[in-house]
């Protein structure tokens, strides 16, 4: 046997390796650092993930690295760069909260800084050996992030709880990929591919392998039957890492699962099309519907995730790359809707201490105008009233539906959507029209304005921006090198 | 007689009583020792399908490092025995069946399904009888699969971060020495010289 | 009767399920649980190791090495959290964690 001697290709996954080679360069630095240590490390976060991203978008071709195990195309592209969006703004707002609460450990940019490196090795997996190593990156890093605050009993339990059942689902995950090795041979999915769409009748095992990799799959998107853990979870983790649960990994993993079932597994495609339409509409439903009971806002916010989630899903179905568009999409609009509100959650104080419940906005218009009216945006956008942008992203999904022919599934989403409209209203309603009980404290951190006033305005401008990010859409919607 | 099918239905059901009592022990530390005899018969089971190497790593990884930070934190935690005894069959019956079942679907398709198994795509690595193990993974994990084994790097680096981020205490109430600290004092700074009248304190 | 790859299958999945088992039964005992995912990761070695044998191929042993590693860090990440946990609740009981329901 021929040894290797000849380096491998490198140079598309460039923005990976200087991400993990400045993360361990901010890591010793540190340590050494003594005042400001907190602030120092988070600014240099935001710096590095600037730097990949930039990183990211000068690449322009479809490669792949690393003897076939990472790909960059344009779809990983698009969701990388989504997910860096979303991490720095993650940590932009968590500077006030953690100066707050007196938590000043450095650790936690960087723990972040390894997860978003877990993050985009997932989108760029080519192979179910980088699939779960770099989804185990990302969860541990976010297990621990979790319990960061480890002197409450909440955020303990939570961590508790995600770590708990994410390893229970990183353990059927994986026996899910040693099926599929064993029925296909090999395990990357050029190959997986090659086997699935030559082999004249699908092997009943390879069928079970791929159940037990959905099902892991489907638990780290958190979609019905696999949510139970999010509510809790979210609720009692602090809350700018609730944020950052809310925006990069859910983005990650919605990724990884379309890469999976849309390369290798494409010609299984009538096997799996109407797990996916039950799947997302359950997820819809029950989102939508458990959403309404809630008191407390992050719940609310984990249940609406859920169901911005099964309207994912609902462009996975169609199956083409008109659903693929619809979901890119839908996430871009996701993504920016919530890093508003979560700065909105993260302004939300009284008397310094944070508040969490749906009761204490009442009044906020008369108490706090610019706040309700930024709240009501949000609201609104998520409900998918035009012309807002969440209108836009459900539009889209919808659409690509219908091209496929997936009449009830459109159907159902929109009617879910009108009742889920029933709670954005409410809190509305809470704002607007009852009467001011204790007020909230002001805003006090400029970066918590800035981003509330920005995002606000992206939802309300973003019909302008429409263009260009559909043609990047339609173009990052081909994945992979099986261009059929 | 036939020795290796003798052997692996030896090892076979050791390692299978030994998971069951895992599971079903009261006392957390006797299955922290019914896991490490579990690892001990897995490694025996990898030895007979000729995966020398891994066997080996099972040992020194999964019993010398995991199964003694099991036990670490076994005694560390002070456990209240007479609590855990309680409540432990209310599950039993339901979660009994539906893993009975998944068990029994399991090993239809794959257990018995042997005429699928056949070799479909060309061996990507394959394996050569001549090197040793160890060798013959060395020369595939650092040449095809690096990107996996830095990720696997990178991967216990952050659960190095996290462990100590979270279990580590600063004790304050301790006094510790520091040699350092107490080389580069200087008399001056520590020391000072009052002259005190009589009948007057400091 | 010659050993096949299907009885070192019929094992793993035994594992695999009592893993699962474990993890639904020890409510009270959130240990066992975490020792319940190291058995279900053991049964995926197995499977990894007796495919790649029944293939030639190494690359089930090179995942099966790179497993193993990755169960070492979450079993060093889960005790820490589950040490967290106990230092505030002073139980390692899971029906304890309702602190956060509906």
């Amino acid at each position: 046997m021929n040894l290797t001697t000849t380096l491998p290709i490198i140079a598309p996954a460039s923005a990976e390796i200087f991400l993990a080679i400045s993360g361990l360069i901010l890591l010793m630095a540190g340590l050494f650092i003594n005042k400001n240590t907190l602030k120092i490390i988070s600014y240099s976060t935001i710096a590095i993930l600037l730097v990949t991203a930039t990183l990211v978008l000068i690449q322009s071709e479809n490669a792949l690295a690393f003897q076939a195990l990472f790909i960059s195309d344009s779809f990983a592209r698009f969701i990388k760069v989504l997910i860096i969006i979303g991490v720095i703004f993650s940590i932009i707002m968590s500077f006030d909260y953690l100066k707050r609460s007196e938590n000043n450990l450095f650790e936690y940019p960087i723990l972040i800084l390894f997860a978003t490196l877990g993050m985009m090795l997932m989108v760029s997996s080519n192979n179910l050996i980088l699939l779960y190593m770099s989804m185990e990156l990302q969860s541990i890093a976010l297990y621990v992030l979790a319990t960061i605050q480890r002197n409450t009993l909440k955020s303990t339990e939570a961590g508790l709880k995600y770590f708990v059942l994410g390893a229970f689902s990183s353990g059927i995950l994986l026996y899910g990929c040693s099926i599929i090795y064993g029925f296909t041979g090999t395990t990357s999915f050029n190959g997986i591919a090659t086997v699935v769409s030559t082999s004249r009748s699908t092997s009943v095992g390879l069928i079970i392998g791929l159940i037990f990799l959905f099902s892991g799959l489907a638990f780290k998107v958190s979609i019905v039957p696999f949510h139970m853990w999010a509510p809790d979870v979210y609720e009692g983790a602090p809350t700018p890492v609730t944020a950052l649960f809310t925006l990069a990994p859910k983005i990650a993993a919605l990724a990884l699962f379309l890469r999976v079932m849309l390369d290798p597994f494409r010609d299984l495609l009538i096997s799996w099309q109407p797990l996916i339409v039950f799947l997302s509409i359950a997820s819809v439903l029950v989102g939508g519907l458990a959403a309404i009971m809630q008191t407390n806002i992050k719940r609310l916010i984990a249940y609406s995730s859920i169901a911005h989630m099964g309207y994912s899903l609902i462009g996975l179905a169609s199956g083409n790359e008109t659903g693929v568009t619809g979901i890119l999409m839908y996430l871009t609009t996701y993504t920016f809707t919530s890093i508003g509100i979560f700065s909105f959650i993260l302004c939300m104080r009284r008397n310094d201490s944070p508040v969490e419940n749906i009761s204490d906005l009442t009044g906020l218009s008369d108490t706090h105008p610019m706040m309700a009216l930024a709240l009501m945006i949000f609201m609104l956008s998520m409900s998918g009233i035009p012309p807002l942008a969440g209108f836009f992203g459900k539009w889209f999904v919808f659409i690509s539906a219908i091209d496929a022919g997936l009449y009830v599934l459109a159907t159902i989403g929109i009617l879910s959507s009108v009742i889920s409209a029933f709670y954005y209203l409410r809190i509305i309603k809470i704002m607007y029209f009852e009467k001011a009980a204790q007020p909230l404290d002001a805003i006090r951190d400029k970066k918590l304005q800035l981003t509330l006033c920005g995002s606000a305005m992206i939802i309300v401008f973003f019909f302008f921006a429409i263009t260009p990010v559909y043609n990047t859409a339609i173009s990052s919607s081909i994945l992979g090198f099986n261009l059929s | 007689m036939a020795i290796l099918p003798l052997v692996f239905y030896i090892l076979a059901i050791v390692t299978i009583t030994s998971a069951v009592m895992v599971v079903t022990s009261r006392n957390p530390v006797y299955a922290v020792l019914f896991l490490i005899l579990t690892f001990f018969n897995a490694a025996g089971l990898f030895l007979l399908m000729n995966a020398e190497f891994l066997a080996m790593i099972l040992l020194i990884i999964y019993i010398g490092a995991v199964a003694v930070l099991f036990l670490f934190v076994v005694m560390m935690l002070n456990i209240n025995l007479v609590v855990l005894r309680q409540g432990f069959t209310s599950y039993l019956p339901i979660g009994g069946m539906i893993v009975l079942a998944l068990l029994a679907e399991i090993i239809m398709v794959i257990g018995l399904g042997g005429t699928e198994l056949k070799v479909t795509a060309a061996a990507t690595s394959p394996i050569s009888y001549q090197i040793t193990n160890a060798e013959a993974i060395g020369r595939v994990i650092y040449t095809d699969y690096v990107l996996a084994f830095h990720t696997a790097g990178i991967v216990l680096l952050v659960s190095m971060i996290g462990a100590i981020v979270l279990a580590l205490r600063q004790r304050t109430d301790v006094k510790r020495q520091s040699i350092n600290k107490q080389n580069i004092r200087l008399p001056e700074e520590v020391v000072e010289l009052v002259k005190v009248t009589r009948g007057r304190g400091v | 009767m010659a050993i096949t790859i299907n009885h070192y299958l019929i094992v793993a999945a035994i594992l695999f399920t009592l893993g699962i088992f474990g993890i639904f039964l020890n409510r009270k005992n959130v240990i066992i649980i975490l020792m319940s995912i190291e058995l279900m990761l053991l049964a995926v070695n197995i499977n990894f190791i007796a495919f790649s044998t029944q293939f030639g191929d190494l690359v089930g042993q090179v995942f099966a090495l790179l497993v193993l590693t990755v169960a070492a860090a979450e079993a060093a990440v889960g005790l820490a959290i589950l040490v967290v946990f106990f230092r505030n609740r002073g139980s390692i009981s899971v029906d304890d964690i309702n602190l956060m329901k509906g």
